[in-house]
């Protein structure tokens, strides 16, 4: 998993960390979730289209860390697989209870920074493409979309999603290829034009 | 709407440049505020908990101790108490009565106590018991001057 950070000399690695964590050690919990936050907040951002949804979701999967590291089997899969696993079923159990894709978040503060450096017409239209694409994302079926967001998104190894995802790493392989022609299909088909962007109501004079 | 033309390397462009506008989303610090918190808050209920167990376990042990000191007491007792008669009470068991007889009326307390085989044959009794045994189980009566009266034991 290439986005996930690995212990380095001198610091203790994520099966040790959850051990410590399983015997009570609160630094080892925090470290843990300072290491592993931000890759579960995003998937989960990315899947439900919501930062208060992601919010939850990521809670959810630092609490069944917090009540059951001691069941965790570092030879059956990486700690970043396991919280990807975790995750998608947390996410699920959200979107199966609000029934409905929440509405998108409108653009962060670092991402309108990001806009402000460029130029305002290619920041703009990049701005529209992103969300575009972020609703053709959310458009998805969840079994596709999950595999965007792990392995184009999250920069996510075939084999370690398909360790998240439980399947056989051709299955991933499979629903990537179909995920992919399927957003290529949606951008192309719903791609602006400039009269998208009147206003519906008019000017006249009585 | 106007269909444009999206080909593989316009998605993977698009798809790349919405990661790296993801890597720089962070998750509020508020949320691992509330973690933390959550974790203050199921793990300090257990330390108290672990407190008032260890302190339970002192108390059953210091009980125990008490009641063996007073068992040996007892026994220590019984082995300078003088046999002054042995009567059947039915069945194959004795009583033994070693000090002052119980008084018709008199509230006693039964004490069931496992004694060694050693002291009832110093009282010259050799009970029912394998002859293996080294302890053997006997009901003590006890007047309500807490001295004991009288043995009950298998014949």
């Amino acid at each position: 998993m290439r986005e996930a950070l690995r212990a380095t000399p001198g610091e203790l690695a994520d099966s040790d960390l959850m051990g410590r964590t399983a015997n009570g050690d609160r630094d080892a919990f925090a470290t843990l979730y300072r290491r592993h936050h931000a890759m579960v907040y995003r998937f989960a951002r990315l899947m439900t289209g919501s930062t208060s949804a992601a919010e939850d979701i990521v809670q959810e999967v630092f609490l069944v860390v917090m009540r059951d590291a001691g069941r965790y089997d570092p030879t059956r899969a990486a700690l970043p697989s396991y919280l990807y696993g975790v995750a998608r079923h947390q996410t699920r159990r959200r979107l199966a209870r609000d029934r409905q894709f929440v509405a998108l978040d409108p653009g962060d503060a670092e991402s309108t920074q990001h806009l402000a450096e460029d130029h305002l017409t290619e920041a703009i239209e990049r701005r529209e493409a992103l969300q575009r694409l972020r609703r053709a994302i959310l458009s998805l079926p969840r079994r596709y979309r999950e595999v965007i967001v792990l392995c184009d998104l999250q920069d996510v190894s075939y084999s370690d999603a398909s360790a998240a995802i439980g399947c056989a790493i051709g299955t991933i392989r499979s629903r990537l290829h179909r995920a992919r022609h399927l957003l290529t299909q949606k951008m192309g088909r719903a791609a602006p034009s400039e009269e998208d962007h009147q206003p519906l109501t008019m000017r006249c004079e009585v | 709407m106007k269909p444009i033309s999206w080909g593989d390397s316009d998605l993977a462009d698009a798809l790349d440049a919405l990661r790296q506008v993801e890597a720089r989303v962070e998750t509020p610090p508020h949320v691992e505020t509330a973690l933390l918190a959550a974790w203050d808050g199921s793990h300090a209920p257990r330390s108290r908990e672990r407190a008032r167990s260890l302190w339970r376990e002192v108390t059953a042990v210091a009980a125990a101790v008490t009641i063996a000191v007073g068992l040996a007491h007892l026994g220590r007792e019984l082995r300078r108490t003088t046999l002054t008669s042995i009567e059947p009470v039915g069945d194959s068991r004795t009583l033994l009565v070693v000090g002052e007889p119980i008084l018709q009326g008199e509230p006693v307390r039964v004490v069931r106590m496992r004694v060694p085989v050693s002291t009832l044959t110093g009282l010259g009794v050799r009970p029912a018991t394998d002859s293996a045994a080294t302890h053997v189980d006997v009901d003590v009566i006890v007047g309500e001057d807490g001295i004991a009266r009288a043995i009950r034991v298998g014949m």
